[in-house]
This record gives structure tokens, sequence and C-alpha cells, in this order.
């Protein structure tokens, strides 16, 4: 990392993905550091990406630690940062500095079984977990991917989706019926009870819009998870990245430095406010 | 390193220290008291109560550079690190509070990830510090904060006013080296003199303040309160100008944001500056979610901060009891009397 935290090394637009289309589209960076200034990083943590002349916005990495030569990004389309990244090509270079945030504690997590539980753009943070977990499958139990989305069309990762579906079980959502859908229609955290996925010796890891994320918690307790076996990952305005701006926090923690990844149990003892 | 300094020499220590620093001091001007950069040739004088923008601004001023953007069109960027050259600064007349405010936003800026714009400020400023004999304002609640109209924390020099000199005292090397520099203007320090200093700290202490509970006790009170309905009954009357945490010696609040000097190429400055819990937007999604959606909301943040959230973090408390907060808001809200009406103690 550069020794001043604010400043942001460069890295190259190699891949654009046009995930969803509309109001609140979504598009997957592909970025490289041929200028050097690439980091590692893990599961869950966060980068804040630069457009000069525009500002800055934080964004949860959506690669695998495990890849180094490029990081992804999924981006809807909502402020001024993100519209105009929206508009860039492959070859436009922009700013990353990063990473931030603490990680999803897989190593705690080892011999159990995962439930993931998506909603939306909410897919991405946890994506690079569903990555890392599918692919040293053997450190864990069965793996099973809820994930949800308006209609057929805002499906994100819908390539992946088919690759993943032969490692994992995947359970697909939209939230209004569709002619020719073939998974579950209605709410993800009604498709959760549906399925009904069993507490005994599980982690759940859920991250979506805030009312989702709301009922999937109060779900998984219905089905049994303990706080203990809840986790999910939180966001909040930010503008340093490294708890000094002061807008972030939820109570006395800056989500950029002690989040932005939280157990129930934990985040229960925290204010509401995010 | 303890010294008397005779009154009518304090100018004298004042010009030879801007013959090699830039020194600010008290002045009055427009009407308020605020420190400004001692012109040389002109007297400096001690006769104010406190300035109405604390000396947190010489360390994180209210509009720093981080760095410059250039871009060509279809080019890469360049940017420019602009890390301030900053020059060695003195500065006079600090309060106790505005001391003790430092040692907060050192943690704030030094600890974890280091603020390399703050450390290059910091680390070139010297603050000589005045004892308050009698508290400037009607507002001062320093004791029950943990300070007093004497702490020495933050600062490198205190100096307080006998009759006719100054009792002037090093506390760290930075202090002790602008007190050698002028060591022929200073007269030894007396036993006399360290028994009146001692007298007129005590005395100072004795002054009436405004008075807070215990901090262990406000900090669990807030905890406990978080949903009273207070904080919205207090905040009713806050328009959300910001005076409140402009003037706090402590709040350390920013943004980033840039300016575009020009279009083609597209040249301009990633700036940041003070920023305010208590506007709106500091907290609103892009979404429009906000997570502190009103005025109650805003208000309970600035008092945890200062009074919960940072003792959780650091153990102190962040509010130095100054009172400029309540001072100069223009609605007449009160932190003293936000936090022992919300917190009942």
């Amino acid at each position: 990392m550069n020794a001043n935290v604010y400043l942001p090394a460069l890295a190259r637009i190699t891949g654009i993905e046009e995930e969803t289309r509309g109001a609140r589209a979504i598009k997957t960076f592909r970025v490289e550091f041929p200028e050097g200034g690439a980091f590692d990083h893990e599961c869950g943590q966060c980068a804040m990406l630069s457009l000069f002349g525009k500002g800055e916005v934080m964004i949860s990495i959506a690669s695998a630690p495990a890849v180094k030569d490029y990081k992804q990004f999924s981006i809807m389309k909502s402020g001024r940062v993100t519209t105009a990244l929206h508009d860039l090509k492959v070859g436009d270079v922009i700013g990353i500095r990063g990473p931030y945030g603490n990680q999803f504690p897989l190593d705690q997590w080892k011999g159990r079984d995962l439930i993931f539980v998506g909603g939306g753009v909410g897919l991405a943070p946890i994506w690079p977990v569903i990555q890392t977990t599918v692919a040293n499958a053997k450190d864990f139990g069965k793996i099973t991917v809820f994930y949800g989305a308006r209609s057929s069309r805002d499906i994100m990762y819908k390539a992946d989706f088919e690759e993943l579906a032969r490692k994992a079980i995947v359970q697909l959502s939209v939230d209004a019926a569709e002619d020719g859908w073939k998974g579950y229609t209605g709410f993800v955290p009604a498709n959760l009870m549906d399925k009904a996925p069993s507490p005994n010796n599980a982690i759940a890891i859920t991250c979506g819009p805030p009312i989702m994320i709301k009922f999937v918690i109060q779900n998984l307790q219905k089905l049994g998870f303990t706080d203990e076996q809840i986790y999910t990952t939180i966001e909040n305005k930010m503008k340093c990245g490294v708890g000094k701006c002061g807008r972030c926090n939820v109570g006395k923690d800056y989500v950029c430095v002690k989040g932005p990844v939280y157990s129930w149990a934990e985040l229960k003892t925290l204010p509401q406010e995010y | 390193m303890e010294t008397i300094l005779k009154k009518e020499r304090l100018s004298e220590w004042v010009a030879q220290i801007g013959s090699r620093a830039r020194v600010f001091a008290p002045a009055f001007a427009d009407g308020l008291w605020n420190f400004s950069e001692v012109v040389a040739g002109t007297s400096v004088d001690f006769d104010y109560g406190n300035t109405v923008r604390p000396a947190k601004g010489f360390v994180f001023p209210q509009r720093e550079v981080l760095y410059r953007f250039r871009q060509e069109s279809g080019k890469a960027p360049e940017l420019t690190e602009t890390l301030p050259a900053a020059a060695p600064t003195v500065v006079f007349g600090v309060r106790p509070c505005d001391g003790r405010a430092m040692v907060r936003n050192d943690k704030v800026f030094t600890c974890g990830f280091k603020d390399p714009y703050y450390q290059a400020r910091r680390d070139q400023v010297v603050f000589v510090g005045l004892a308050c004999n009698s508290p400037p304002s009607q507002n001062c609640f320093c004791l029950s904060v943990g300070g007093s109209p004497h702490s020495e924390d933050g600062l490198d020099v205190l100096m307080t006013e006998l009759d006719g000199c100054y009792h002037v005292k090093a506390i760290t090397p930075k202090g002790k080296e602008i007190i050698e520099s002028g060591a022929a203007l200073f007269d030894k320090a007396q036993a006399a003199d360290s028994k009146a200093v001692a007298k007129v700290h005590a005395d100072a202490d004795k002054h009436p303040q405004r008075t807070l509970a215990a901090m262990e006790k406000v900090a669990a009170g807030l905890k406990e309160q978080f949903d009273s309905p207070k904080w919205d009954e207090l905040a009713r009357a806050c328009i959300g100008c910001g005076a409140c945490t402009y003037l706090c010696p402590s709040c350390h609040c920013f943004d980033i944001n840039d300016e575009i000097t020009g279009s083609s190429p597209l040249t301009g400055e990633r700036v940041r500056t003070w920023d305010n819990c208590q506007f709106p937007d500091f907290t609103m999604h892009s979404s429009g979610h906000n997570p502190r959606h009103d005025t109650g909301a805003r208000l309970r943040q600035r008092v945890s901060h200062k009074l919960l959230y940072f003792v959780e973090n650091h153990n102190i408390q962040q509010c130095t009891g100054c009172g400029r907060c309540i001072s100069h808001c223009p609605v007449g809200i009160d932190i003293v009397r936000v936090a022992t009406e919300v917190t009942g103690q």
C-alpha cells in the first residue's frame, strides 16, 4: 500500500460485463495494475475506487483472494461516481486504494455447512466467499447459495451460476411471476423458509438490501440459527476508508475499519444506524 | 523547566521566535478573538477569554489539498502528491481545553492508519498554552470532563499569568527549545513563584463551572438511553448549521471532494474539507436511505461521539469542555443540558 493512505494506485479496466440493465443497472469491472500497486485482499474486504474529477466510492471486492492477476468490482449505477463509472470503457484508467475492512472468518467455518443468502447487488460482497469455499469444498460441508433478484433479467453472474450449480446447491428466486421461470417465485426470505436449511453445524451468510437482510435474519432465527451462526456485511457512506472522516460509524465502530463483516451476535449489540 | 517572563518582555520573546518560525496568537478583529499571524513589530495581547475558532486548524486545516490530478483525454491520469511543506509554527495563547483536544486529535489521525497531512503539520507546530486564571466563558466545563484550567495535556509550554509576569513551564522538548532559544529574556523561577503559580491554579479550580456527571455515568446513561424520545425533543430547534462541530476543538469529521480547475486536459485537486455530522447528507446513501435521518439522530450522534463512543474506543471523553458549541449555537442547544437530561444524571 502507498505510504500516503489517500493516494490511490492506478488501475486499468480490462473487462466490463453488463450484468443487468435499467435505472439501477449493474456492471462488473475487471481491473489490472500494469503500473504496479496491486494488493492482496481477504474475503469481505473493500476498496476505494477513484474517478478523477468525480470522486471516490467504496466498493466491495467481488473477486476471490486467490485471483491475483486482477480484481473485480460489481457496481450498481446509483450516485455521482458509480454513474460516471458506468460510462467508462475497457482501457480506461481509474484509481484504487485499499484493501479496507475486516474479513469473513473462513478458518472458523471449517467442516461446517454454509448457506449463502444474497439479494440484488448484495451478491457481490459474498461472491468471493462463495468462490473461495467452493474452490476448497473439501474443507467445508454442504454449500447452498440462495439468490434472488427482481426478475430473471436482474440476476447477476448468470453464466457463473451455471458453473456454480455443478459444485453447490443453487436456489434462485425472482420477486414476481414470469413465464418459463423454473426457480422459486417470491422474495428471498420466503424462498429460504420454503427450503428450510438445517441450522445443524451450519453458518449462514447474508447480504442484500437492508429490508431483505432484516427478514432473512428473522427467518434464520425461526429456523433455529443462533446469533453466532449468522453473518452479514453492511455498508454506510464512506469518504476516507481509514476510520477518520467520521461518517460510517455504527455506534463506536467505523464500518470501514471494524466492519463491514459482522456476526449477528456482534451486530445486534450496535445501534441500528446502517 | 520553569522560568519567569516579565510581561514587558513577552513581545520580545514572540519577535525572537518570529525570526525563524511563523507565530500566531489571539487577536481581536471584526468583533471576534481568533488566532492570527503575528506581524513583526506588533505586540501580543493576552487580554482575551478564548478564541472563537479552536486551535485544531493548525494541524487539520478547514481545507487541505490531498493531491492534484491531470488527465489528457484517453490517457492515464497523473497524480501529484501535495503533502504540506509545513513551516515551523508557534501558536501562543492556546487554552488548556484546546491543548487537551490535540491529544484527542492525535488519537484519530495518528492511530491505526497514519494521516500524513496531519502528521506533517503536527511535527512542525509548538503549542504555547495559557492557563485560565478564571473560566473564560460562562459555558466552560473542563473540570467535568477530566481537564482543568491549567491542564498541560497536549501543550508544549504552559504559561500562567502572575502579577506583572508569566510563569513559563516547558512540557515537551519542543517547548524547552523555544524557551531556551530566548533564554536571556527569562528569569529563574524562585520558590515563591512556584508557590504563587500553585495558588493561581488552585484558585482557578475553585471558580464555578457548568457541571456534567462522571465520565462512566454519562457514557452508561447515553448507551442506555439510545432510544430516548428526549433526543427528538432536544433537537427540535436544530437548524443543522454545524456551528457546534466547526467550532469544536476535537471534531475531526471531513469530506473529500474533487475541485476541477480545467477541463482540457482535465485538471483539478482532490480536497479534504471539514464536514459536519449535523448535515442531513453527511450519512445519506446514494439510494436515499439515511441511517441518521432526523435532527434527533444527528444530535445523538454528536453527543454520543463525544461522551460515549470515544470513551469506548479510547477510554477518554472526546469533549474537553470548552463550551464553544453551547455559546455559539444559534438555537441554544447545550451539550451539558442534553447529556444531563437524556441520561437523567
